[in-house]
């Protein structure tokens, strides 16, 4: 593979690699939420932000958790066929598969911009008597989703280079 | 054109990509997109993440992650291992003795646990290489694990009998009421099978050696100490929200910090454990957490291009069935795509089809949450797909191969489709307890 | 729930996907009727595929869906939608902006409140408003009796946004969940109750199943909701479609008059599910106090907003001075 297609690779990995432990660690602040909710609705008076804010640190998790799970090769696939093929093999055809992933991340992509945007235009607030200001949140939703898209992309190029025979690293 | 190809084309495209090998999430995005941006028209291209924001309300969810944590925290807390070496000095002198520990052992994670995920890591981990260094047959043992930590889904808490719940729109209190004896029934069932099996073929589970059997009762009592805490666990997770105390997706983050307690109380919380711990949680959450997203794209577009109608006209109109006949359609149809299909998906794509369907039939959707339940479990091990394959694939020892994984399963699928018609015939194995607590 | 519409083969056919802020129980009544009948007038010149709450789109994201032409229509209030116009507050419940049904259509017809928003929404980028109406007064149904201001205090129940704004201040605790998700949420501890509607739609959507007390103090006479549509798909459709889908509005509106009306009345006296208590008359004096400081406040977030307020005003004025039938106190 060229060089910087290689740098590329390696960076890609790298900040993944860091967004990925900072989003581990997101885990607490949903346990930490909902359990303040639980302590404060069982002896206080309970909040109005605790159910919406565990949700928005959902989404935070598996999205910004996204491109390191890609990384580690966290998803499922079926392997009816592709368990028995080479592993030349089955870079090659995930190097052509892996296609209509980036395509469908692409897809997400467009669409959370598209939604950012609105938010960001029209000073969009949640439908909740909160209201919390939705640009935020799906800022950090769309950062995901853009580092869910480089780490595939930094797949294909391993893939190809498999299949070319020249794996990177 | 019409909703019945578009129906067919879209089931078909997603198995073909599922065919490839491609992670199942992209497998299903696409599918969804690219219906999307050719058949819907304007803003179609939107439809992708609209579903994370369907997904970011969908407070149920919130307890999957919670429930991750927790399970991959009780293998680390060590709360296993003394449950383990309990059962094991009680059941050893057995001829299959430590597999039905195991599956004692399975059922206690299993109320402790709303996913199989928890029973997975701590059986292949602590039952697993302990049963094989005693001789057990590696076949037997694999299947045993596979099969007692399905029952996480079944024995409450359920995180499956959650999302059913919110589908069918039945209460969750009654749907985990509702999983106890079937699942008891088929902790049962398993135990029944090993007994038979070790009874004819002593040489898969030899009991334990002599030695380690002299245990003075003393001990023995001593040891059932290690099902205190797991009680304690149960209560404070289940007990609390059955009794309308926590909520639901509190009760889930009540039970992650009483199993990271128990860790400490332990001194077992070291930060590798922290943080090992919540690495795999990442991965695992991030791989249903994606599916799911898919999945409510696949289903909103599916939905939007009208193939709903196409799958009601199939079942009630075209086939012109009764509802007995409909609904064991509908199980066959279940356990077939069960093996192709991510289980998850299943959930999120095809109960949203049939249970108003089910429902309109005059069943009683509370029964048929735990009949769908058990077709999960079916699913979630039956081959070529199925997350308890995948999670034993990536954490069995090097000397069991995949072929013994797929091996291991059979019979107790078997058996698993004999608990599955008991309970079909039987609605009270179900539903008595639901009835008597809530006086329904 | 089937769809009764054919599908024709035809390529000059219309088709629209309307989404509505109802669950398919409460659809049942609010909307379906209308469209079933839009449809078989429109004979296979047009057809509406109408989708539920949540169904296609998540309610947060349905104003922006509508906008790109995802979803060509839209049924719901301002409030729930998040419309993003100042006059949203007025939709949904605006703390005892109204008391009868009626007083909607009125608003709108004869004190000017549709032509500001028609000019509100005509600021919103490919967005159409076609017409409000009006039905459903809104109480408190709860797991536990609502005896006293008290026992409001720390109540998490669902409810409009703006009308949770405003209840916060007696320690209501409001929480905003998909609406298909609120029976099972009452049941899994995440809601102690439902602020959202009065007798009728508990009965009808299973709510009065999982509650056991309906507080006869209202909130607000009259839910206030609208039509919308994506502006390109409305200008696109000939004339004779734009009248029918408005005559198919009216239609709408006028079923909840009587369906409402009705309801709230035969359930209050012979409904079995839901036990009514009341929070004294002078005690409720305070919360009809507060809303109209809250008022003032709206008032001065924006000057379409403070001639909202003063139409409000007006209306109510006109109404007591005319007292019986139009108010009795
Ligand atoms: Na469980
Ligand atoms: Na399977």
């Amino acid at each position: 593979m060229p060089k910087p297609i290689r740098v590329f690779v390696k960076y890609v990995d790298a900040v993944n690699r860091v967004v990925g432990h900072f989003a581990m660690y997101l885990i607490f602040l949903l346990i930490g939420v909902l359990f303040y909710s639980t302590i404060s609705k069982t002896f206080f008076d309970p909040s109005l932000w605790t159910l919406e804010m565990a949700q928005f640190g959902m989404a935070a998790y598996y999205l910004l958790g996204g491109g390191y799970s890609m990384q580690t090769d966290s998803h499922v696939r079926m392997d009816l066929l592709y368990g028995r093929w080479s592993k030349r093999t089955q870079a090659t055809v995930d190097a052509v598969t892996i296609l209509f992933l980036i395509f469908y991340i692409g897809l997400l992509l467009f669409g959370g911009i598209s939604s950012t945007q609105y938010a960001l235009q029209y000073g969009e607030e949640s439908y909740s008597a909160w209201a919390p200001k939705m640009a935020p949140i799906k800022i950090v939703m769309c950062i995901g989703i853009m580092l869910m898209l480089l780490q595939v992309l930094a797949t294909f190029f391993r893939n190809l280079a498999e299949a070319l025979g020249k794996p990177i690293e | 054109m019409s909703y019945e190809l578009i129906a067919i084309l879209m089931f078909s495209t997603m198995m073909l990509m599922l065919l490839t090998g491609q992670r199942v999430f992209g497998a299903i995005g696409f599918v969804a997109v690219i219906f999307a941006l050719f058949l819907w028209g304007d803003g179609g291209a939107e439809m992708a993440f609209s579903a994370s924001m369907k997904l970011m309300k969908w407070y149920p969810l919130l307890t999957l992650p919670l429930f991750i944590y927790m399970g991959y925290m009780l293998s680390e807390s060590g709360i296993a291992d003394d449950l383990y070496r309990m059962f094991h000095v009680w059941m050893g002198s057995l001829h299959g003795g430590l597999a039905i520990g195991t599956i004692g052992l399975m059922v206690a994670i299993s109320a402790m646990n709303g996913l199989s995920v928890a029973g997975m890591a701590i059986g292949a981990t602590i039952a697993l290489p302990e049963l094989l260094r005693r001789g057990y047959d590696k076949i037997m043992v694999t299947g045993v694990i596979q099969a007692g930590s399905s029952l996480g889904i079944l024995v409450p808490p359920s995180v499956v009998l959650v999302l059913y719940g919110m589908i069918a729109r039945q209460p969750i209190g009654q749907l985990w009421l509702a999983g106890v004896f079937p699942g008891l029934m088929m902790a049962a069932l398993f135990i029944l099978y090993i007994v038979v099996r070790c009874r004819l073929q002593p040489k898969l589970g030899p009991p334990l050696a002599k030695e380690e059997r002299q245990v003075s009762w003393a001990v023995k009592f001593r040891l059932l100490q290690a099902g205190i805490l797991p009680l304690l666990i149960f209560f404070f997770m289940t007990g609390l929200f059955l009794m309308g105390i926590t909520s639901l997706v509190e009760s889930s983050a009540v039970g992650a910090v009483s199993a990271t307690l128990a860790a400490l109380l332990r001194r077992r919380l070291t930060r590798r454990v922290i943080h090992d711990t919540v690495r795999k949680t990442l991965g695992v959450s991030c791989m249903f957490m994606w599916i799911i997203l898919a999945a409510l794209a696949f289903g909103a577009v599916f939905d939007g291009l009208g193939a709903v109608r196409a799958i009601e006209n199939f079942f009630v109109g075209r086939l012109g069935l009764g509802p007995w006949e409909i609904l064991i359609m509908m199980q066959l149809s279940y356990i077939l795509m069960g093996m192709f299909l991510d289980d998850t998906a299943m959930l999120v794509i095809v109960a949203p089809l049939y249970v108003p369907l089910v429902g309109a039939l005059g069943f009683d959707l509370v029964w048929y949450g735990v009949l769908y339940t058990i077709t999960c479990q079916i699913a979630y091990m039956t081959p070529p797909f199925g997350y308890n394959l995948f999670l034993m694939r990536a954490m069995a020892p090097p000397e069991i191969s995949l072929g013994d994984i797929y091996r291991s399963i059979i019979p107790f699928v078997l058996v698993m489709v004999f608990g599955l018609g008991l309970v079909t015939a039987f609605p009270e194995i179900a539903l008595w307890l639901p009835n008597l607590h809530y006086g329904r | 729930a089937a769809f009764p519409a054919p599908y024709v083969k035809a390529q000059s056919q219309i088709k629209w996907r309307l989404q509505t802020y109802a669950g398919a129980a409460l659809a049942e009544h609010v909307i379906k009727p209308s469209i079933d009948a839009f449809n078989k007038v429109a004979n296979g010149q047009m057809v509406i595929e109408l989708y539920y709450a949540d169904q296609l789109v998540p309610t947060g994201e349905l104003f922006r869906a509508m906008q790109r032409g995802t979803i060509d229509a839209v049924q719901s209030d301002d409030d729930s939608i998040a419309a993003p116009v100042d006059v949203s507050v007025f939709g949904g419940y605006f703390p005892f902006g109204t008391r009868y049904s009626l007083d909607v259509p009125v608003l709108f017809n004869q004190y000017g409140l549709k032509e500001i928003w028609e000019e509100a929404y005509g600021e919103v980028e490919n967005v159409t408003w076609l017409s409000a109406g009006a039905w459903d007064p809104c109480h408190f149904n709860t797991v536990e009796p609502i005896r006293s201001l008290e026992d409001l205090k720390g109540k998490r129940v669902f409810t409009f946004p703006t009308a949770g704004k405003f209840l916060s201040r007696f320690g209501v605790v409001p929480v905003t969940l998909p609406w298909e998700d609120i029976e099972v949420a009452v049941q899994t501890g995440e809601l102690d109750g439902i602020a959202w509607s009065g007798i009728t739609e508990d009965y009808t959507v299973g709510w009065a199943d999982v509650t056991n007390y309906f507080l006869t103090n209202n909130i607000s006479g009259a839910w206030c909701g609208s039509y919308f549509a994506n502006s390109e798909r409305w200008n696109e459709l000939p004339d004779h479609l734009k009248e029918l889908f408005r005559l198919c509005m009216d239609s709408s509106h006028y079923y909840r008059q009587h369906w409402y009306w009705g309801g709230e009345a035969h359930l209050r006296t012979q409904g079995t599910k839901l036990e009514l208590t009341s929070i004294p008359e002078e005690e409720w004096k305070t919360v009809e106090d507060e809303a109209l400081k809250f008022w003032d406040e709206i008032a001065a977030q924006s000057p379409r907003s403070a001639k909202v307020v003063k139409i409000l005003k007006e209306y109510n004025a006109v109404m007591k001075k005319a007292g019986p039938p139009y108010r009795y106190s």
